[in-house]
């Protein structure tokens, strides 16, 4: 545990999910980013309800602008994933990044999501429980007909693991 | 055991087993008729108090005032007369309510945790509320199997047989190995917890409350009280002010700390590894939890600083499948000397390394993180501090908050210095934290997965936090800021085979396109 020579590395989950996820962050964070620079303008500027200047506003607008253009690409970048026949690993985020890995055996629940976003773009996400509050694994972004797929493998192979999952 | 429930034809729970149709619904025991009512009268306290002084007020007391009596009792009869309860070969099940229909039910083999609880009334009528935990993870009372009434040798052989301890009752009791017993002198602890200020703030809170409903607030003369102090110096008020409200606070706590953990012993049951753990403590309402053995997966040791400046800690268990949001109940000894600490948690983890094993330090720059996250939001709250100070528009005293920073760095100063994590017996082992200080040490078999969290910032000075996921406990372990390199290998020979399949070694791995500045 001390040598620090020639350590392995944990390399990336192999898959990647769909190239479409990057056009569903976009669109999510866009709304978002509309809905807030409207309001900071409608309580601002246009009714003087709240001293806010327009500058601030504008300066707002840019920065949700890089945001809506910046995190899906490097979002899409970070986000993989991997199912093996005794684990899966996933990795996500964006500036803080995370990488969860769940033996099979472990697994409780399997879930299948599509939001109102994802289904326009044909994606959903799924959801891997486990017995603990701490280590849910989820894969956004998958292809539906892929994400199916997935659900159905899963549920197999964590049924043919014995045990409570505890 | 003279109940008339416990007619010949019914089975005792455990007994022979019966088919479920078979067993008969069973009543609590018939002092709960006691109980109920007045628990009742006491929920509709306030109503009735605004209906007698309404009534006072106006001058007449109508007949339907006692209605404000008879509605409580009433219900809390009715209470008693519609909860059922039988345990059948299989499954416990719960009854109860007229109207909206209750029924739990659960297997007898997902029985994970019994409780027994008997408030004061509870106690001086034999009774006992014996709570079945299933692990749920629901919030809701009323998902909760509670027997509420039952007579206390009843509860404990109920106890006994649910958690299959064989021979249990007053046959195992001889073999019970006592593990920790309360000794008044814990009480010094007491003042250096949050229990105190968590206590003294409910206090507070109501007293204000009431003087506000009674129309306090009006009457007090405020003018009155600063006009009287103005012949004490301020020097001389807010050091009193402040020595008053520390003794408050202790007294509080000390009480609070007595009335829990009165008679507090820990005692192990049966053989060595199959047996199980068995909690009691409480001077007014007492407690009694009993966890198998199998459920304990690992001991959480928190010292924090008010509490390690005097050599004390406390240690609670992770416990799988024990109900979220009653961690209480799985702590295994109340603020006490270290010693008798690290003795318990050597004796419920069955080894001592993870214990006592000196910690692998996480390096300089994790320990640099801790002063600069630390220090940064301080130093940018000291900068506009003293630049509207420059500009004249604090007063010249708001310079006392530059003691924020040494202050700051002291902390970090701590935190870094708790930084460590081992892997030793097949139990991970983690430490961190200053005025929370935990050590934590989760058996391998109860981790359930791996989680690798790093910030931009964390990737830039090559750390990551790793946690190991757990079902019991506060959900997980971590290992703060550890070196990447250091915390998979940690993860790796914790569980080889799991982490084997996604390493690489370094000389075949070409740089990935996808992870800059890993």
């Amino acid at each position: 545990m001390t040598d620090s020579e020639a350590r392995p590395r944990l390399r990336e989950p192999r898959q990647r999910v769909s190239p479409r996820a990057r056009l569903m962050w976009a669109t999510s964070a866009g709304l978002e980013a509309v809905v807030l620079v409207a309001v900071l303008a409608v309580v601002g500027p246009i009714t003087d309800w709240l001293p806010i200047p327009g500058w601030l506003v504008a300066l707002v607008g840019v920065l949700a602008a890089a945001y809506v253009v910046v995190m899906p690409l490097w979002r899409y970048r970070v986000h993989r994933w991997e199912v093996t026949d005794t684990a899966v690993y996933t990795q996500t985020g964006w500036w803080v990044r995370e990488r969860r890995i769940a033996p099979m055996s472990r697994i409780q629940t399997v879930d299948h999501a599509e939001g109102a976003i994802a289904r326009l773009f044909g994606l959903a996400t799924v959801t891997v429980t486990t017995a603990s509050a701490a280590g849910a694994l989820e894969i956004v972004g998958l292809d539906r007909g892929r994400a199916l797929e997935l659900v159905d493998q899963l549920a197999v192979q964590a049924d043919t693991v014995p045990g409570d999952a505890t | 055991m003279t109940d008339p429930e416990t007619a010949p034809e019914t089975p005792e729970a455990g007994g022979i087993p019966v088919a479920a149709e078979d067993v008969a619904w069973r009543r609590l025991d018939p002092r709960m008729l006691l109980i109920y009512p007045v628990r009742e009268l006491v929920r509709f306290l306030p109503a009735l108090l605004a209906i007698f002084i309404a009534g006072t007020a106006a001058g007449r007391t109508d007949w339907w005032h006692g209605l404000g009596i008879a509605i409580p009792v009433a219900l809390g009869l009715l209470r008693y007369f519609t909860t059922y309860y039988r345990i059948t070969a299989a499954r416990v099940e719960l009854r109860r309510g007229l109207v909206n229909r209750h029924l739990l039910s659960t297997p007898l083999d997902r029985v994970r945790t019994v409780d027994v609880t008997a408030s004061l009334t509870h106690r001086l009528l034999g009774l006992t509320t014996v709570r079945i935990g299933t692990g749920t993870a629901s919030t809701d009372d009323e998902d909760h199997l509670d027997l509420d009434g039952l007579p206390v040798e009843h509860a404990r052989r109920l106890r006994a047989e649910l958690l299959r301890l064989g021979d249990a009752g007053s046959e195992a009791a001889p073999t019970d190995r006592v593990v920790v017993r309360f000794d008044p002198a814990w009480v010094r602890f007491a003042p250096l917890t949050t229990t105190g200020l968590v206590l003294a703030g409910g206090a507070l809170g109501v007293a204000a409350q009431t003087l506000n409903a009674v129309g306090g607030f009006d009457d007090l003369d405020a003018e009155g009280i600063v006009n009287g102090a103005t012949g004490w110096s301020i020097w001389l008020a807010v050091p009193i002010g402040l020595v008053l409200l520390a003794i408050l606070v202790s007294a509080l706590a000390i009480t609070g700390y007595v009335v829990t953990n009165w008679g507090f012993t820990l005692t192990h049951t049966g053989p060595r590894r199959h047996g199980a753990w068995h909690l009691r403590r409480g001077l007014l309402t007492t407690r009694e939890t009993t966890v198998d053995d199998e459920r304990v997966s690992g001991v959480s040791i928190a010292d924090p600083l008010a509490l390690r400046a005097a050599r004390g800690a406390r240690v609670s268990a992770i416990v799988t499948g024990l109900d979220r949001g009653r961690s209480a109940s799985s702590l295994l000894a109340p603020p006490c000397p270290r010693p008798v600490v690290d003795r318990v948690a050597a004796e419920v983890l069955g080894t001592v390394a993870p214990v006592q094993t000196p910690l692998t330090g996480h390096g300089p720059r994790a320990r640099g993180r801790r002063y600069t996250r630390a220090s940064g939001p301080v130093l940018v709250a000291l900068a506009v501090v003293v630049g509207a100070v420059a500009a004249g528009v604090l007063d010249t005293w708001w310079l006392v908050t530059l003691l924020a920073l040494p202050a700051a760095l002291l902390l970090a100063h701590d935190r870094a210095a708790a930084l460590g994590h081992a892997l030793v017996d097949r139990h991970l082992v983690a430490r961190s934290g200053s005025l929370d200080r935990r050590r934590e040490a989760l058996a391998v078999r109860g981790v359930i997965g791996w989680n690798l969290r790093a910030s931009w910032f964390q990737r830039r000075a090559g750390l990551t936090t790793l946690v190991a996921t757990t079902a019991g406990g506060r959900q997980a372990v971590t290992v703060l800021d550890v070196p990447v390199d250091t915390a998979v290998a940690l993860a790796h020979d914790a569980m080889p085979e799991l982490l084997g399949q996604f390493l690489v070694s370094p000389e075949t791995s070409a740089p990935s396109p996808a992870a800059p500045g890993l």
